[in-house]
């Protein structure tokens, strides 16, 4: 396979998953906050700082909006086009990436991502989600689920499929451990999380019913530390997600499991075994905030260890005799010859 | 009955006849029809035009920011074409692709054509796509032209005209087998029994000419599609093409050349490819040797090409026999390399770097269209009765400043078909561009694209300025 194409898949799996689970987010903890409707409105704007925090959307949210309130952060998050990061933008990146490869990927797999697409575009969603966003939320979450089911149905279990499943894995990993983060600096008076906060958590991983039938009671911190962080059954957990990516990596290369033929299947098999020998104890112990942030640095590095082996080749910053000095210089240059190609 | 109040206004009509009977070959189109409602065929349309939507079938609209994209628009009333009528077609254009073909091998060798003055020296030397890096260059099985798009249209007497041949990246194919599809999904009645020819074998003739030009005649060639990229407006046909021929669609830094050869960059290292369908311009290819700039084309491409490791489709300088200059000499060139009279005639062109030309073309630019040499798309073109004074001075200066680059032609006629507009059905100036195939045997798509000027008594039809399409029915020998 083209190593451009299975970068565009993989990254096209990110972005839908990064859709959902921002969908996912927002529906959590919009719910949350109608449980703490005596907040005030300087707590309220407070209440949203952690979520910005945590999708690094905290600097791009002072800057649009100067004098923002706790009312701007939906919005920003969602259909804002210019945030590089909304849902909508992520969606966008998405279909860009699948138009690209519309060779590779089965006819209902685009047709599922563009329909998905033209719903968050059109005007009609944009009135709605002023009434209710909540169905907007969940048409996005329902669009990223049927495009997942319906690759799983439509594809050929081939390379490209196996780059689509790393890019949603990574991305899912990366995500559940930035919700558990979340609140971790956000009570009102600094202390430890109640278990309202610790269901919001759980409802952003879709976990919520899953913890009442297999840990049940009261959500505690070491009860969602161990379904989120280490089940092994639970598909939206940290390391059920490794577990697929060391899996798939290995099937990519060959490499028998349990040995790395090169870096990104090392760091994959070297967090797998933290995962696996691990426990809630630790991660209370060291600081949930540091044990989180480790994690999403090994995964950074796993993303970049993958596109190193996969799509860059050492001859790739030879290519260029002529380089337009920035970035955003050069794509708009490649943008407009793309353009002025006649096509008679 | 949407047809009733049909008016053909006195011009060529495909459907009409001049006594305003319906042609035969549309008699049961028409009994259809009168069995539609109109709101039952804007249904369909709203239909459809979701449908195109849905599976992203569309052009991108340049100078949009954003990229916005847009459903090339689709007339649901088919242009029917009677087998015999089609027959000449596709002998003329099976005579003009085979001279063309010719040309280029004569002009990159040794050049007899204008030895014998049969064509003016300087008119091909001086052609803005006539390359001199490939002359004495050979390529596979002498084929310059594989995938040929030849706009015709019908004059006032309804015979068919040559308006010109695109054989350099001809594009709207994908169009034709999208509309057929449509049109079987949308309005299968319309179908029935029509007995209306195929036009599904169009990928697999085209995967078989380019596998027929791989060099060495090598068994199980690699080809591979290459595009400028998903921001080109022809995008969507680039995808579709490689995914129904089930070869990879490649961009130019997908591709490298290692000591004279070309291969993909995959996950799995470097693959070896044999045959590239471009569809990029020449200036583009190989910023070694044509435009440093160029961010789309593989260094070293043309080098793989000139040492016969790598076949290119179309080949490099096929744009000399698309010149609109060497337009007014194919007819000559059919004499000249085939011995026969042309089958398909063309319109009469006067050439601005001919002196007396350019006087009469000067003296008439009212009555007259004026054309770019080397543009498409509809663009750099003067249409006379319709310009203003400003637009034709300016045209004036063009000329003299540049008068290789310029031709005129006599306001030509395109016929007319019954087209569903807002409130009725009316008639709408059509053309017709056939695809024409050129390997181990010519063959030419039983069908083509009809495009048509929505805008009335317009006869632009080109999708960037208001134009949309037909399906194109071709109808069986048996059912003339």
């Amino acid at each position: 396979m083209l190593s451009r194409v299975a970068d565009n898949l993989y990254w096209m799996a990110r972005f839908i998953e990064r859709a959902e689970n921002l969908a996912r987010l927002m529906q959590a903890s919009t719910e949350l906050l109608l449980d703490s409707e005596t907040l005030g409105s300087r707590y309220l704007n407070d209440y949203w700082d952690p979520v910005l925090t945590a999708t690094a959307m905290e600097e791009q949210f002072r800057e649009l909006y100067p004098n923002g309130t706790a009312a701007d952060v939906g919005p920003f998050m969602t259909l804002n086009e210019e945030n590089e990061l909304s849902i909508t933008m992520c969606l966008r990146n998405a279909r860009e990436n699948a138009r690209t490869v519309r060779d590779q990927i089965s006819d209902e797999m685009w047709t599922e991502l563009n329909d998905l697409y033209l719903f968050i575009t059109s005007r009609a969603t944009i009135s709605l989600f002023q009434r209710a966003p909540e169905n907007v939320y969940d048409r996005i979450i329902q669009g990223s689920l049927f495009f997942h089911g319906i690759t799983n149905a439509t594809m050929a279990r081939t390379e490209g499929w196996q780059f689509i499943q790393l890019g949603k894995y990574l991305e899912r990993a990366d995500k559940t451990s930035r919700f558990l983060d979340i609140r971790v600096h956000a009570g009102p008076d600094g202390t430890s999380l109640d278990s309202i906060q610790w269901t919001s958590i759980l409802r952003s991983a879709s976990a919520f019913g899953t913890y009442r039938s297999e840990v049940g009671g009261e959500p505690t911190a070491e009860g969602v530390i161990d379904l989120l962080v280490f089940s092994t059954d639970f598909p939206r957990s940290i390391r059920f997600c490794v577990r697929e990516i060391d899996k798939l990596l290995h099937r990519i290369s060959g490499a028998p499991s349990g040995t790395y033929c090169n870096a990104a299947e090392r760091e994959a098999g070297r967090l797998l075994a933290t995962l696996n020998f691990g426990g809630h104890g630790e991660i209370l112990e060291r600081g949930l905030h540091e044990y989180m942030d480790d994690i999403q640095k090994v995964l950074n590095d796993l993303g970049q260890s993958i596109f190193d082996t996969y799509v860059i080749l050492p001859q790739d910053q030879l290519r260029l005799t002529f380089i337009p000095s920035s970035e955003s210089q050069q794509l708009r240059w490649q943008v407009l010859q793309q353009q002025q190609q006649q096509q008679q | 009955m949407l047809l009733d109040s049909y008016d053909t206004e006195g011009l060529f009509d495909e459907m009409f006849d001049g006594g305003r009977e319906v042609r035969a070959h549309y008699q049961l189109l028409r009994e259809r029809l009168d069995t539609m409602s109109r709101e039952e065929l804007d249904q369909k349309i709203k239909n459809l035009e979701t449908l195109f939507l849905r599976q992203g079938i569309t052009f991108t609209v340049y100078g949009d920011q954003r990229g916005t994209e847009r459903v090339f628009p689709f007339d649901p009333i088919p242009r029917i074409i009677p087998a015999d009528e089609w027959q000449t077609i596709e002998d003329g254009l099976v005579q003009r692709i085979t001279a063309l073909n010719l040309f280029l091998y004569d002009i990159y060798h040794e050049r007899k054509i204008l030895r014998d003055k049969v064509i003016p020296e300087e008119v091909i030397l001086s052609a803005a796509h006539y390359r001199p890096e490939f002359v004495d260059v050979d390529v596979p099985r002498d084929i310059y032209i594989h995938i040929c798009g030849t706009d015709l249209i019908r004059d006032r007497d309804g015979s068919y005209l040559v308006l010109e041949d695109n054989g350099r990246c001809p594009s709207g194919v994908s169009y034709v087998l999208e509309n057929r599809m449509a049109m079987k999904r949308v309005f299968p009645n319309l179908f029935g029994s029509a007995g209306v020819r195929s036009v599904d074998s169009y990928a697999a003739d085209l995967l078989g000419t380019l596998q027929y030009i791989a060099p060495h005649a090598k068994p199980d060639p690699v080809c591979v599609l290459l595009t400028p990229g998903h921001y080109n407006s022809a995008y969507f046909e680039h995808s579709f093409l490689a995914r129904q021929m089930g070869i990879e669609i490649v961009e130019g830094r997908d591709l490298i050349v290692v000591d004279g050869f070309v291969y993909m960059r995959t996950t799995r290292g470097l693959r070896q490819v044999d045959v590239i369908y471009r569809r990029l311009d020449d200036d583009f290819l190989d910023p070694k040797v044509f435009r440093k700039d160029s961010m789309l084309g593989v260094p070293g491409l043309v080098e793989a090409v000139r040492r016969g490791n790598v076949a290119l489709a179309n080949a490099i300088g096929t744009g000399v026999a698309d010149d609109k200059v060497t337009y007014a000499y194919v007819e000559k060139m059919i004499k000249y390399y085939l011995d026969q009279d042309p089958i398909l005639k063309q319109v009469p062109t006067y050439l601005a770097w001919d002196e007396k030309d350019r006087a009469y073309i000067l003296d008439h630019l009212p009555e007259l269209v004026v054309k770019a040499a080397n543009e498409s798309g509809g663009y750099g073109m003067l249409i006379g009765p319709r310009a203003s004074k400003a637009e034709i001075e300016k045209f004036r200066e063009l000329i003299i400043a540049t008068p290789r680059n310029y031709i005129a032609q006599p306001v030509v006629y395109f016929s007319r078909h019954p087209t569903l507009t807002d409130g009725t059905v009316e008639g709408r100036h059509v053309d017709l561009r056939p695809f024409v195939l050129s390997g181990e045997r010519t063959h030419i798509l039983p069908g083509g694209l009809t495009r048509v000027a929505l805008t009335k008594g317009s006869i632009v039809v080109n999708s960037s300025q208001g134009g949309g399409s037909k399906d194109t029915w071709v109808l069986h020998p048996s059912r003339t």
